[in-house]
């Protein structure tokens, strides 16, 4: 964090806070109140994702928590255990980004299936052992398989209209600092 | 990682450092949440209170595309849809001439029988906000609150049927658990067999029918209104009517309208006149007749009753 910050990072960091709004409140939207079979794709956890494994500096760390945080409290979940949980994530996806540049695009979708099964996993033992009553397993399965499919689709929309794509090898910022 | 390690010397442990307490601060939130829960969702609502109802200005545009989106459906659909309705009409108009009819002797009915309807149960209307945004829970949030006098617990209907009940209130919102909520269970009376059995919501649009004392008396087609037991609820609000589920269990088709909830009543539901002592309700001590009478304190009750 006590890397320098050019004005484009500030731009994009501002778009990202803008599109996890847009999210938000397009969930929150009051369209039809009948119970849905199917769940969607959790797509604040993909863009998460998406930019933390393509371009962490854009997404500082207190960003990540605030956002999730604030969706907890919106979306009527326990809040703080979730929020917990991706920031814990996207902090193993941070600390690998670099090994992620040389790497084909399967074996970095292999390491976020495997986190994000593996968040699910701890946030349903997490409410089972503080006896939560918890959401039923099908959905959440469904959720979290569309949020895995659903992860090279958002990395191809980041990269062609957000300009969210891997730095190349030896790239720097505009005021010569590391990447 | 190897090759940046003089960039990360030192930033880096602080940097972890930061990080691990910012998760025990979240996990602390979670627990805090876990261990003084009412207090916790009071905090809640007073965030979604202070923040939801400013969203409206985003909310309004994509709103718009979507209504335009399904008018648009409609408009293709016209023709049938016409079709369709003249013939809903058609139906309609018989029925309107039976409700007329019905109506006419339920007028008179009453009058001879000098009923007086519950006087105590008005409506405060609001209008539907936001729903709970997660598939997993199914509230949505009413734009009255505290400031209207909407109370916890107080039951709420669209048009028609029993919506769900109010499950936390802000100063100028509150959020309505709908009868599908999976923590939601409400008390109901199948009329005509009088059963009485509990609505618990799964996550599903028809809620099942649970702890039914006889389910050979309850037939598909039966209508479930609210029992009021527990003085949760008030009696006799519209619920829906039984059906028989793909599962073989008996379900309740609601009437209120969950695909389109837009305004919605929250009723002023007084509390019960509790009877703690069944004995004060058959008749005043004074004026048992026979040996119970002579007894030295039935006496003098009775004394001090008629002085």
């Amino acid at each position: 964090m006590a890397e320098r910050t050019d004005a484009r990072t500030w731009t994009h960091r501002a778009v990202f806070l803008m599109l996890a709004f847009v999210i938000i409140v397009a969930q929150l939207v009051p369209l039809d109140m009948r119970p849905t079979a199917w769940a969607a794709p959790d797509l604040l956890l993909v863009i998460t994702l998406v930019w933390v494994a393509r371009k962490p500096r854009y997404l500082p760390v207190l960003v990540i928590a605030f956002v999730f945080l604030a969706a907890d409290f919106l979306f009527q979940r326990p809040p703080g255990l979730w929020a917990a949980l991706v920031v814990m994530l996207t902090e193993t996806i941070r600390r690998q980004h670099r090994e992620f540049r040389q790497m084909p695009l399967f074996v970095e979708w292999g390491t976020i299936t495997f986190g994000v099964v593996a968040i699910t996993v701890l946030n349903r033992l997490a409410l089972a052992i503080t006896m939560v009553p918890q959401a039923p397993l099908g959905l959440t399965l469904i959720q979290m398989i569309g949020t895995i499919l659903i992860y090279p689709l958002v990395v191809l929309i980041a990269h062609f209209i957000f300009g969210v794509s891997r730095a190349a090898p030896g790239e720097v910022g505009s005021r010569g600092q590391r990447i | 990682m190897a090759k940046d390690k003089n960039s990360e010397d030192y930033v880096g442990p602080i940097r972890r450092l930061a990080v691990g307490l910012l998760v025990l601060v979240l996990f602390g939130i979670f627990l805090f949440w876990r261990i003084d829960s009412p207090r916790a969702e009071r905090l809640r609502a007073e965030a979604i209170d202070t923040f939801v109802p400013s969203f409206a200005w985003a909310m309004a545009p994509i709103n718009g595309v979507i209504n335009l989106i399904s008018d648009f459906e409609s408009y293709q659909q016209l023709r049938a849809q016409n079709q369709d309705l003249r013939r809903e009409l058609q139906q309609m108009k018989a029925w309107k001439e039976a409700a007329l009819q019905l109506e006419q002797e339920n007028a008179k009915l009453l009058d001879l029988n000098n009923v007086s309807l519950d006087p105590q149960l008005t409506y405060v209307t609001g209008v539907v906000i936001t729903d709970s945004g997660s598939p997993f829970r199914q509230s949505v949030l009413v734009n009255v609150g505290a400031r209207d006098g909407i109370i916890d617990g107080w039951p709420t209907m669209d048009g028609i049927g029993l919506v769900g009940r109010i499950a936390g209130v802000g100063q100028n919102t509150s959020r309505v658990m709908l009868l599908t909520d999976t923590s939601s269970r409400i008390p109901v009376t199948i009329q005509p067999s009088g059963q009485n059995a509990i609505l618990g919501g799964d996550n599903t649009l028809n809620p099942p029918l649970e702890f039914l004392e006889d389910t050979a008396m309850v037939r598909p087609g039966d209508r479930v209104v609210s029992s009021g037991d527990g003085g949760v609820f008030p009696a006799d609000l519209l619920v829906g009517q039984v059906a028989l589920g793909t599962d073989n269990r008996l379900r309740v088709r609601l009437a209120a309208d969950y695909q389109r909830l837009e305004f919605l009543r929250v009723l002023r539901s007084q509390p019960h006149e509790e009877i703690p002592d069944p004995t004060d309700l058959l008749a005043p001590e004074a004026e048992f007749f026979g040996p119970a009478a002579l007894t030295p304190s039935a006496l003098t009750t009775s004394e001090v009753g008629d002085g």
